[in-house]
């Protein structure tokens, strides 16, 4: 029997179709990826509403009247209800919150940490003017805050 | 001039590169992309100045996103894959407390930066009458400005 010798061949893999579908893969995957920014959140307790009640002359609120000026970070009027000096600027009520902040014995601060706060922003107060407040507080280290209803 | 003796060679180029290189770009999309989330309507979120704000869970949450309109309105809620109008709070309650009884834990709000307060107060009533609803969380903009 003769055998013909065969010619010695590469073996190679088609890799064609394979790179047309990760091809596919690929650009599927750019379009459709959305890169989600980072979301962070406020916990707050819901408010509960004392409608005819009367409160504890010691746990009495400490409420901040909000009010937008503009569309700017800043551009907000803040009032302190009660016998408090006007706030011209977040810094001010900061500054404020913080001076009256009663951290350990012998602080001469009015307010623990856990005293109430009250924000109260007008209905036309922008979103982002609230939160604004609600962080200074929260920076401040109080942490019983609280949104009221609109002024 | 033709020489004798040698066969026609292909010329192939070197494809292993490309597909190392290609199937890392795979693999960093697959784990990067987020292709669906249902529960997440794009808005321009509160990002204030040095936010004292945690990140939130993500787990048994339900989210309540209230689409803005231009001018500070918002022209629709979209809560739990539900879209309602504006104006239908009671229909938000009962969305909030059927998720609440199966399971959910938190319930995360989303506004927009120049959504009004009236609205947003209108929204935290219809959840705080729910009545059982644990903490609320108010979402902003993790990115520091």
């Amino acid at each position: 029997m003769i055998l013909r010798k065969r010619k010695a061949g590469s073996i190679g893999l088609n890799l064609t179709s394979m790179i047309d579908v990760v091809f596919l893969l690929l650009i599927y995957f750019m379009v459709a990826t959305e890169f989600r920014t980072a979301e962070e959140s406020f916990p707050m307790d819901l408010p509960i509403r004392n409608h005819g009640q009367s409160l504890m002359l010691d746990r009495e609120p400490l409420v901040i009247l909000v009010e937008s000026t503009g569309q700017g970070q800043h551009d907000v009027r803040l009032r302190l209800e009660g016998p408090w000096d006007p706030l011209p600027s977040v810094d001010a009520l900061f500054a404020f919150l913080r001076s009256n902040l009663a951290e350990g014995i012998g602080s001469s601060g009015l307010f623990t940490q856990a005293h109430p706060i009250l924000i109260r922003p007008t209905p036309q107060t922008r979103w982002d003017h609230t939160l604004t407040i609600y962080n200074t507080a929260a920076k401040a280290k109080y942490t019983n805050i609280t949104l009221d209803e609109p002024s | 001039m033709a020489r004798l003796g040698q066969g026609v060679s292909a010329i192939n180029a070197n494809m292993t590169p490309m597909i190392d290189v290609t199937f890392l770009l795979i693999v960093f999309f697959v784990v990067v992309s987020q292709i669906v989330d249902r529960d997440v309507v794009p808005m321009d979120l509160p990002a204030p100045e040095q936010a004292v704000s945690g990140i939130s869970e993500e787990a048994d949450r339900i989210v309540v996103n209230l689409v803005p309109t231009a001018g500070g309105e918002i022209a629709s809620i979209v809560v739990a894959g539900h879209a309602i109008g504006w104006d239908e709070m009671d229909s938000l309650t009962a969305i909030v407390k059927s998720r609440i009884q199966s399971g959910a834990s938190e319930v995360h709000l989303r506004a927009d930066k120049a959504t009004t307060y009236n609205h947003i107060h209108g929204a935290i009533e219809a959840i705080r009458a729910v009545g059982t609803t644990p903490r609320l969380q108010l979402v902003v903009n993790g990115d520091q400005p």
